[in-house]
């Protein structure tokens, strides 16, 4: 054994794209001990950098993908790079979006930029990750790094309270994974996804069913689905905006990207319970998170369960489980990426500008503030899921894979939550838009004049102008997402099985 | 019964009542410093069962993390909040303890059953490899457990960091670009707090 373990291959060209972050880590750390206003100058062109790099050599693995590396503890296949680069982008707005506000609010922001770095680096290894131990440290990665960017404003009790609770349900569903896991090991002797998939076939199906659960809850822990969601509208009201805009997408998608990646290798025998699970977790998530938005007075506590009705739009592809459910179930995730983003950069400027993100303060906004009104409207919408945007696109695949695969409830579910949806993001605009100056909230009336010249604003407003141009074009421009989300999908060796049993049943 | 197995199995027996009084107790007992004290010695007996399954990395390791770290702190964290706070009763607190109470129960009666159907041997039988096992470790940790043994160093770093800038004093009284002063709170003020709006 010592011998060999000179002379073995590791492949480890696979983890580039996480060492650029990992660099970036330690840069931001690094100038952060020259003073604040050293941090603020360089941390940002550290993070465009490190991020950027590591989208670079992502997209260079696109071609070559590494199907095998550090002895199987990891994959950087097709899928896995589409998912990384999902969580990169997103990591990348929410920074641009996030240097005003962390200045605004007094924390430091080499500390801040760090974190939500190891929370990527985490989430990034989470995607391709194909084993027990592996997943588990990846997954812990990014849920410490969560909890500390949740309570990080500490002066503010609502955030503290955030944080705690955070904390409180992700150390359960963390110990409830290791419990599940430790079934697995036990009845395959491994901790290899695929040896154990291959190992468990035989096994009597009342344990595995078991570890099934015990996993499946984690996964919906992470992607807040209905009944595990208890911990989501109070973390995104308590945590600061720029975390939550995070923690609504690239932690999510993480949890997606692991999802699949778990049920299809070590699950593939047991396509019928877990499908059937998460038929019922995404019919929860689609019907009580649309429904309790409806009900909500806080922006942000609004979008935190409009994006738990998102999650669940996102498992009907899933649970579909053929190649267009899939690669649907993909571009619907790079779509919200923008468009959730997109919304979240409007709602910071309007706080940033107001101290406010109560739904009533928006009323005639549009002859204040123009822009925040146009950028708010589409990116709503496109969550809503109207044509031409983004996400009507997004969304139609999505039903149409579900319906091709035979999943008639949860399409129809999805379409009457749809329309539910659009309910009350249009009660948003309507507010916005057609409330006569007189009828302006007080916020409003007394709005301060725009100056995009503050440290931080610039780049803010590079991001809100990307998230609403490529929410606003994309529809119609979506023939590039199609063809790399179905390539992500189709050149992608381990989901072929889940995909051959989806198409043998319909 | 031969002399090794008559002292395993009543070291197995002393241990496993150590266990479930010891952990009883701490769900049980009123105070807060003999419950964290009883903990310690759940966890020892645990590292105790650990060696007689001829695991010793994992019974020093146990011994190391939980009593010498987890259970210090815990001990610290008791004498750091030493403060008499006369608590609200919790209203209803009969129907809430029957439905944990039943909750646990349902869990345990699944894990039995579990336990009870499952075949838990394993297909090749392996041999125990005692003694060896820490060095068996250090190579897995070094060849095909490299990646988690790696990031989980990332994973340490950063809880430092944040541990530190969630707990140091110092904080930026103002805006570093503009100069105005800030209060580390959240941009949306509310007008009421969250724990009281739910009261």
């Amino acid at each position: 054994m010592p011998n060999e373990i000179f002379t073995i291959n590791l492949n480890a060209q696979a983890i580039i794209p996480e060492a650029f972050i990992l660099l970036g880590i330690v840069g931001t750390l690094l100038v952060d001990l020259a003073g604040e206003k050293t941090a603020s100058k360089w941390a940002p062109i550290i993070c465009y950098f490190s991020i950027g790099s590591s989208l670079l050599s992502l997209a260079l693995q696109w071609t070559n993908p590494v199907n095998s590396s550090f002895l199987g503890s990891f994959n950087s296949d097709n899928l896995a790079i589409a998912f990384r680069a999902i969580i990169a982008l997103s990591t990348l707005i929410s920074l641009l979006i996030s240097w005003r506000y962390t200045e605004q609010s007094g924390s430091p922001i080499g500390e801040f930029a760090a974190i939500i770095l190891s929370a990527t680096l985490g989430a990034m290894l989470l995607c391709g990750s194909t084993d027990l131990i592996s997943v588990f440290i990846s997954l812990e990665t990014l849920s410490v790094a969560s909890y500390l960017l949740s309570g990080y404003l500490k002066r503010d009790p609502r955030s503290s309270e955030a944080a705690l609770k955070y904390l409180l349900v992700g150390s359960a569903a963390a110990a409830v994974y290791l419990y599940g896991s430790s079934f697995l090991y036990g009845l395959s002797g491994s901790t290899n996804l695929t040896t154990i998939g291959l190992e468990i076939i035989n096994k009597p199906s009342f344990i595995t069913s078991l570890a099934l659960v015990f996993v499946l809850s984690t996964v919906a822990f992470k992607i807040a689905a209905v009944p595990f969601h208890q911990w989501t509208p109070d973390v995104y009201e308590g945590s600061p905006t720029p975390v939550v805009a995070f923690l609504s997408v690239g932690s999510k998608t993480a949890g997606f990207a692991f999802a699949i990646r778990i049920l299809s290798t070590s699950f593939s025998s047991f396509d019928e319970e877990w499908k059937l699970l998460f038929t019922i977790l995404a019919i929860l998530s689609m019907a009580l998170g649309n429904v309790v938005a409806l009900a909500q007075t806080s922006m942000k506590r609004m979008l935190a369960y409009s994006s738990i009705g998102q999650a669940g739009f996102v498992m009907i592809g899933i649970v579909s489980g053929t190649q267009d459910g899939l690669s649907a179930a993909v571009l619907y995730l790079a779509a919200y990426l923008f468009m959730n983003l997109g919304a979240f950069s409007c709602v910071i400027l309007f706080s940033l500008r107001t101290g406010s993100d109560k739904i009533l303060d928006y009323s005639g906004l549009y002859q204040k503030d123009p822009l925040i009104t146009l950028g708010l409207s589409l990116c709503l919408l496109s969550l809503g899921g109207l044509p031409p945007m983004l996400g009507f696109f997004g969304k139609i695949y999505l039903f149409f894979a579900g319906w091709a695969n035979h999943q008639y409830l949860l399409v129809i579910v999805g379409l009457v939550t749809s329309v539910i949806s659009i309910y009350y993001y249009i009660s948003v605009i309507k507010m916005m838009v057609v409330k006569e100056p007189k009828e302006a909230s007080e916020i409003v009336k007394s709005y301060p004049e725009i100056n995009w010249g503050i440290v931080g604003l610039p780049p803010l407003r590079i991001a809100l102008y990307t998230c609403v141009a490529v929410t606003a074009l994309g529809g119609i421009l979506s023939n590039p997402f199609f063809k790399l989300a179905n390539t992500a999908v189709s050149e992608t060796p381990f989901l072929q099985d889940i995909i051959a049993i989806a198409n043998n049943i319909s | 019964m031969s002399i090794a197995i008559t002292t395993q199995f009543i070291c197995f027996t002393v241990l496993t009542l150590v266990v479930i009084i010891g952990a009883l107790g701490v769900v049980l007992l009123e105070s807060i410093v003999y419950s964290a004290f009883l903990l310690g010695g759940v966890f020892m007996s645990v590292a105790g069962l650990y060696l007689l399954l001829n695991a010793s990395f994992v019974a020093a390791a146990q011994v190391l993390v939980y009593v010498g770290a987890v259970n210090v702190l815990i001990i610290f964290a008791i004498m750091l909040v030493n403060k008499k706070e006369d608590l609200k009763p919790i209203g209803d607190i009969k129907s809430r303890r029957i439905i944990s109470t039943s909750i646990c129960l349902t869990l345990l009666s699944l894990l039995i059953r579990v336990d009870l159907t499952n075949v838990w041997s394993l297909s090749s039988p392996q041999n125990s490899i005692g003694e060896e096992s820490t060095i068996r470790i250090g190579e897995h940790l070094f060849s095909d457990y490299l990646l988690p043994f790696e990031v989980a160093s990332v994973l340490l770093l950063m809880a430092m960091i944040g541990a530190i800038v969630l707990a140091r004093r110092d904080v930026l009284s103002k805006d570093i670009s503009t100069g105005l002063p800030v209060d580390q709170e959240l941009i949306e003020k509310s007008s009421e707090p969250l724990l009281t709006n739910k009261n």
